[in-house]
């Protein structure tokens, strides 16, 4: 197994949405952080956080919820189970290509 | 950098880098400001602590005179505020979040109000059988060996190694200042404890702002 390259996750693997996926995973388990937080923390704009964040939904990574604090609209995020496990496959993977191959 | 947003990382050790600095900023952005809670206990375990120890210092010596009452009423003011301001610190840093580590953080506030409330109700029944100087010792060793055990507590719940020394630290002062008996608890909690706070709160800053 050690001659093979390991496979990176297609979905993961774009620059923006790793660190959208990176942020995320500092987050405790069970938590949710506010939309408008996390652009803060990523330095990018809503409408391009929005898109990135739908394809991370879609593959069933993140998930959006809508809810009211106070009478202000809130979006939460968070990883979901399956995202977070894909983002430690992803590091694990990228750890092991940077590992020299020391047993064939 | 738009542009380039659907692009993969160039090689491993960028994707690596993505992820390092992507963490380290999330957890920069999601906790408060480490001296917004050392700041404030520092602060008032030093001065309040402080104040104690020139009113009532070792041996019934009093280093600067004034009403019994002051110091204590000042301890105790400084103390309410130290909570007051770093509950509010705490509340604006964490507003952002949701969830599990909310419930968390409420029950912690809550035990060390119900820790306090306890010991404020049973002491009162010991210490009027103690002269007053052995009395104050016993309200002071007790209150600061329940701060350094919910300390202790707080590092378990939330893994945090420089809170479980903070609360080591904590108890050895507590037990060193009791064994020198009244007097000296005050001065070695004011300086050794409320010092100490302030001292972690700078050096947790250096080393966040070093990751950077």
């Amino acid at each position: 197994m050690s001659d093979e390259l390991p496979e990176l996750d297609p979905v993961i693997h774009a620059q923006a949405r790793l660190r959208v996926v990176a942020a995320l995973s500092a987050l405790a388990e069970g938590d949710r952080l506010s939309f408008p937080r996390l652009q803060e923390i990523l330095r990018m704009t809503a409408g391009n956080l929005s898109v990135h964040l739908r394809k991370l939904e879609d593959a069933g990574y993140v998930e959006i919820t809508k809810t009211f604090s106070g009478r202000s609209p809130t979006t939460l995020v968070c990883l979901t189970r399956r995202g977070r496990l894909a983002f430690e496959d992803y590091t694990a993977a990228v750890r092991r290509l940077l590992e020299p191959p020391d047993d064939h | 950098m738009e542009m380039d947003d659907e692009r993969p990382p160039a090689n491993p050790a960028e994707s690596l880098r993505l992820i390092e600095q992507e963490r380290a900023a999330a957890e920069r952005g999601l906790g408060a400001h480490p001296l917004a809670f050392f700041g404030p206990w520092g602060v008032a375990w030093l001065a309040g602590f402080g104040l104690i120890f020139l009113r009532f210092g070792p041996d019934g010596r009093v280093f600067v005179s004034m009403p019994p009452w002051l110091p204590v009423l000042g301890l105790f003011a400084l103390l309410l505020g130290a909570g007051v301001v770093s509950g509010y610190l705490a509340g604006r840093a964490f507003r952002h979040i949701r969830g599990q580590s909310s419930a968390q953080g409420a029950m912690y506030g809550l035990s060390w109000l119900l820790a306090f409330l306890g010991m404020g109700t049973t002491l009162p029944r010991f210490a009027g059988h103690l002269p007053e100087a052995e009395a104050g010792l016993l309200f002071g060793s007790v209150a600061v060996g329940l701060t350094g055990a919910l300390h202790l507590a707080g590092s378990a719940i939330w893994r945090d190694r420089s809170l479980f020394a903070l609360g080591a630290w904590i108890i050895v002062i507590n037990i060193l200042g009791t064994a020198a008996g009244p007097g000296w608890h005050s001065l070695i909690v004011s300086v050794a404890g409320g010092g100490g706070m302030l001292l972690l709160g700078v050096v947790i800053s250096f080393r966040q702002r070093r990751r950077r």
